[in-house]
């Protein structure tokens, strides 16, 4: 469903070049939740930006349901969905109308795109929020909004950057949920977070980047045996350490 | 949560790859909606939109019927001059002065000067316990008059000081008195000497329309323009930087809609608000001076509601609207924030106010350079709407231009939109663009390229205008060599110091190679045959009113002609042709060649070099040499061309050393050439043989070069430089 395959992208920076992505590779499938871990400045965030077409990359491609990014950028965005780190809403329309307006924008038929509108905000307990204005809305209430934007179109491929920033019990437990539905949905799903404990929780697949290079990738069993750690965090810490 | 039918994740939708074009069509008017229901929406819009003109004009209304009513004092009955005096025998006598017949002036002089006759209001400021000085240093009184019963009477006038209607007062009660005094004398002559015969009687007239331009017609285009503008800047700010701001720009851009239909969106958006902005200050401007009783002023005469020119006004703030719109978003995309979007837009708003003050000057109208000049010719034209006086060539002139530079703007904005979403590259710091590099690279970056250029202006500045301080005092030899020097020190030492701390090649960067031999040869008859189309652009340029030289300007050229011929032919030759042929053709076809050459198309290069060539030369000193510009761009796009084609630097400083040095000599020795017939005069056309000869020799420079150099390979090097 998601191919990345030998992604390297580098960025001019004061001190010369910082090679953000180095040779990165990794597959994901329908119905599969792939955590892209990695601290703070690993290449979590450019790796999904190159995918979403938003980066060109120096070298590698990736393929969305076997269309190249590079080949037909507008194809393979139509087919992802993105949840931003950032809860960004436009604070004078209303729920639906932001809503609509973004499955206007993934060419979603106007009938469709309102009983999508409805039932998704339903599924993510918002329904009472759709007409009102987006600026008056809560933390939590921007980010469900946020989650049923990314849904809006039905895409095959999910992409979550960092998806409990910011958020309370409540709020995490509703990504969970959510991320649930979407496994269930047939999605193929990545998550970039650095919060190993919810990683731990929510995949079923992991990469570990670390300065840009893909350290390891696996499933949890997969992870230890390479390791011979026996948590997420053990293996992180050995990792940064060394 | 169950995986049933009713689950939305169940009805999965395979997306259109082909949508037909009345589809994108529809979608980008509910874009359009979209991005007008956000912004009006916005009470901040509303505010400038409808509560700036409906507060704003009756204020401006009412100070600016003070000022009138100020400004106009005396020239009615309802405002006359007020004259104080210290006592109600000293008001009598004044009054009976003015009271009397003899006192107004002869019929010529009143036409002569309007018409009217001033009123006066005679007031004792005693009863106030104040004498007519103090009343009037506390603006109570126009004029103090203090009259000493005395044979005959001495009358002493107080007026204050920078005051206009006190002097008017002053100026025209000592007219009347010396008036009465004169037409009192002639009586006497008359009665006492029946052979008296009185000077020339004088009748005056005046034909002619009425030419004057009031100061108002110019200011309400003026601030309908800025208006405008203020409506047009926080959408603009809003719908770009503030996508960024919120966090949205990046969902939006991950959505497979094209950039540019979602700027044309916002583009809509902006000058719909706009215009909505400037309906809204055209009819309250209107409204509030025909309530007012102010219209008069600005249509000259006519007291109706002036329906057409209101309209017309409109449609040119239809085009001002499509314009600005377009330049504040190619500046706003920009931005990453509101902050940084208005840190842009303040310059701009500064900038727009220059030529809008340009065009309340006197004698200024809408012809020539100004027709093209973005703004002032909205504000020029809209004047002459308003005052029935535009003419149909300037005005084409103004709107297909407006329409130009909209279009350009638009253009530049759909490039920047979102094209700086998400790099990391808008995170460096100035210090980035300074830092110099740990490798050599071949030629200089486009960003060097951008920051050398940015000090050449204002030191370029700084050293022609020195040298034009000093130049007076010195002999032509020192003006030749110092001339060189300020040419080496600038366009020379500047690309020379900026490629050295970029760690640049030096024979890469300045393209310092050999070329084939016939290159040089085709160079050469270019050089001697350029120079003839370089005259006849200038000529052209001239008759279009691009330029031109005034009277002063000829004067000048005369006295530098003069002393070129004094100086020896070989400094003129060093300094005047050599110098400039290797120092900028080191800097325009080497230097910027090879940087912007890692950017741009082998076309826009040429272009954008030419024009930089073309624009230096224009400054000189604090003078805008406008004229200059047409044929060195058209040098600059020959020696482009030249640079290109042969891959080397080389032949374009033997062009450009046959160019400047042919001209320098045929000046120097004008006298001795003359039997070949030519009129080496500047706003003259050459005479068609001359013309034949030069082109063919041109024509035959660029065969030679064509056939003898290689085809240019399309694309850069890795090294930046163009290969051959």
């Amino acid at each position: 469903m998601l191919l990345v395959h030998s992604l390297t992208k580098r960025f001019p920076i004061d001190d010369g070049v910082l090679t953000a992505v180095n040779d990165v590779t990794f597959e994901i499938g329908s119905g599969e939740v792939f955590g892209l871990l990695g601290p703070n400045g690993a290449g979590k965030t450019t790796t999904m930006r190159i995918i979403l077409g938003l980066l060109q990359p120096d070298s590698g491609y990736t393929e969305v349901d076997g269309l190249r990014t590079s080949a037909d950028p507008m194809a393979v965005k139509s087919r992802l969905g993105f949840v931003s780190a950032s809860d960004g809403v436009y604070p004078w329309l209303t729920v639906r109308e932001m809503l609509l307006y973004f499955a206007d924008l993934y060419s979603v038929n106007v009938t469709e795109a309102a009983s999508r509108c409805e039932s998704l905000c339903d599924m993510m307990d918002i329904g009472d929020l759709l007409d009102r204005r987006a600026g008056d809305l809560s933390t939590g209430q921007r980010q469900r909004v946020t989650l049923v934007r990314g849904l809006i179109h039905d895409p095959p491929v999910m992409l979550l950057d960092e998806p409990t920033r910011g958020l309370d019990v409540v709020g995490v437990q509703t990504i969970f949920d959510y991320i649930d539905i979407l496994r269930r949905g047939g999605k193929a799903v990545v998550v970039c977070t650095h919060r190993l404990d919810e990683a731990e929780r929510l995949c079923d697949r992991f990469g570990l980047l670390h300065r840009g290079r893909l350290k390891h990738c696996g499933t949890l069993s997969d992870l230890k045996e390479q390791t011979g750690r026996d948590s997420l965090v053990d293996i992180f810490v050995d990792l940064i350490r060394n | 949560m169950s995986n049933d039918t009713n689950d939305p994740l169940s009805s999965r939708r395979a997306p259109k790859q082909h949508r037909r074009s009345t589809q994108a069509k529809s979608r980008l008017g509910r874009l359009c909606q979209k991005e007008l229901r956000e912004t009006l929406r916005d009470r901040r819009t509303i505010t400038t939109l409808l509560l700036m003109p409906l507060l704003v004009y009756p204020l401006l209304s009412m100070s600016l019927n003070r000022f009138l009513v100020t400004a106009t004092a005396g020239t009615s009955e309802e405002t006359p001059y007020t004259i104080g005096v210290a006592s109600d025998a000293q008001g009598e006598v004044l009054l009976r002065w003015l009271d009397d017949p003899m006192s107004q002036p002869p019929p010529a002089v009143l036409k002569a000067s309007g018409g009217q006759l001033a009123k006066f209001r005679v007031v004792n400021t005693m009863s106030d316990n104040l004498s007519p000085v103090e009343a009037l240093k506390q603006n109570q009184i126009d004029l103090a008059c203090e009259i000493q019963s005395v044979a005959p009477p001495k009358v002493h006038l107080t007026a204050y000081n920078g005051d206009a209607s006190s002097g008017a007062a002053m100026r025209i009660l000592t007219e009347r008195l010396q008036w009465l005094r004169m037409a009192r004398a002639e009586f006497v002559a008359k009665a006492v000497s029946p052979d008296y015969v009185p000077p020339a009687e004088v009748t005056v007239e005046k034909v002619g329309k009425v030419q004057e331009r009031s100061m108002l017609g110019t200011i309400v285009p003026l601030v309908l323009v800025l208006m405008t503008i203020t409506g047009a800047v926080y959408p603009a700010i809003d719908l770009t930087a503030g996508e960024r701001e919120r966090g949205t720009m990046e969902s939006l851009m991950a959505s497979p809609v094209r950039r540019s239909s979602i700027l044309f969106s916002k583009y809509v958006a902006v000058v719909v608000v706009a215009l909505l902005t400037a309906v809204a200050n055209l009819f309250a401007m209107f409204t509030t001076l025909w309530a007012g009783g102010l219209l008069p002023l600005l249509t000259g005469g006519s007291e109706a509601f002036p329906w057409l020119a209101v309209l017309q006004i409109l449609g040119l703030l239809v085009l001002f609207s499509g314009f600005f719109a377009a330049l504040l978003l190619s500046l706003t995309s920009f931005a990453r924030s509101f902050k940084e979007a208005q840190a842009y837009l303040i310059p701009i708003m500064l900038l727009s106010l220059t030529p809008g003050m340009l065009s309340l000057m006197p004698g200024v109208s809408l012809n020539g350079p100004l027709a093209i000049a973005p703004l002032v010719n909205i504000v020029l034209l809209a004047r002459e709407v308003l005052q029935g006086t535009a003419e149909a060539g300037p005005a084409v002139v103004t709107i297909l231009s407006t329409v130009g530079y909209a279009a350009a703007a638009i253009a530049i904005a759909s490039r920047l939109f979102g094209s700086d979403a998400v790099t990391r590259t808008s995170q460096q710091s100035f210090g980035t663009i300074l830092r110099r590099p740990e490798q050599e690279s071949a030629a200089p970056s486009p960003q060097t390229a951008a920051v050398t250029l940015a000090l050449l202006v204002p030191i370029y500045y700084l050293v022609s205008n020195v040298l034009i301080r000093i130049v007076p005092d010195l002999t032509i030899e020192w003006v030749l060599v110092l001339n060189a020097f300020a040419l080496a020190l600038t366009f020379g030492l500047i690309p020379y110091l900026a490629a050295r701390l970029s760690r640049c090649r030096p024979a890469t960067t300045y393209r310092w190679r050999m070329p084939p031999p016939l290159a040089f040869a085709g160079a050469l008859l270019i050089g001697l045959g350029a120079w003839g189309l370089a005259h006849e652009a200038f000529v052209i340029a001239q008759s279009l009113g691009i330029g031109g030289l005034d009277a002063d300007r000829i004067e000048k050229t005369k006295q530098t002609v003069g002393a070129i011929k004094e100086a020896p032919a070989w400094l003129l030759v060093v300094c005047l042709a050599l110098a400039p042929a290797v120092v900028e053709e080191l800097c325009f076809r080497g230097f910027l060649f090879s940087s912007l050459g890692k950017v741009l198309s082998p076309g826009r290069l040429i272009l954008a070099t030419a024009i930089i060539f073309g624009l230096f030369h224009v400054v000189t000193g604090n003078m805008l040499l406008i004229e200059r510009f047409v044929p060195t761009t058209l040098l600059g796009l020959m020696l482009g061309w030249l640079a290109y084609r042969s891959g080397s630097v080389l032949p374009g400083m033997l062009m450009h050393l046959t160019h400047n040095g042919l001209l320098i000599l045929a000046t120097k020795y004008e006298d001795k050439v003359r039997f070949l017939g030519a009129g080496f005069d500047d706003q003259l056309h050459l005479p068609p043989s001359w013309m034949a000869v030069l082109t063919l020799l041109t024509v035959a420079g660029f065969a030679l070069l064509w056939i003898g150099t290689p085809k240019p390979e399309s694309t850069v090097s890795a090294a930046g430089a163009w290969e051959t």
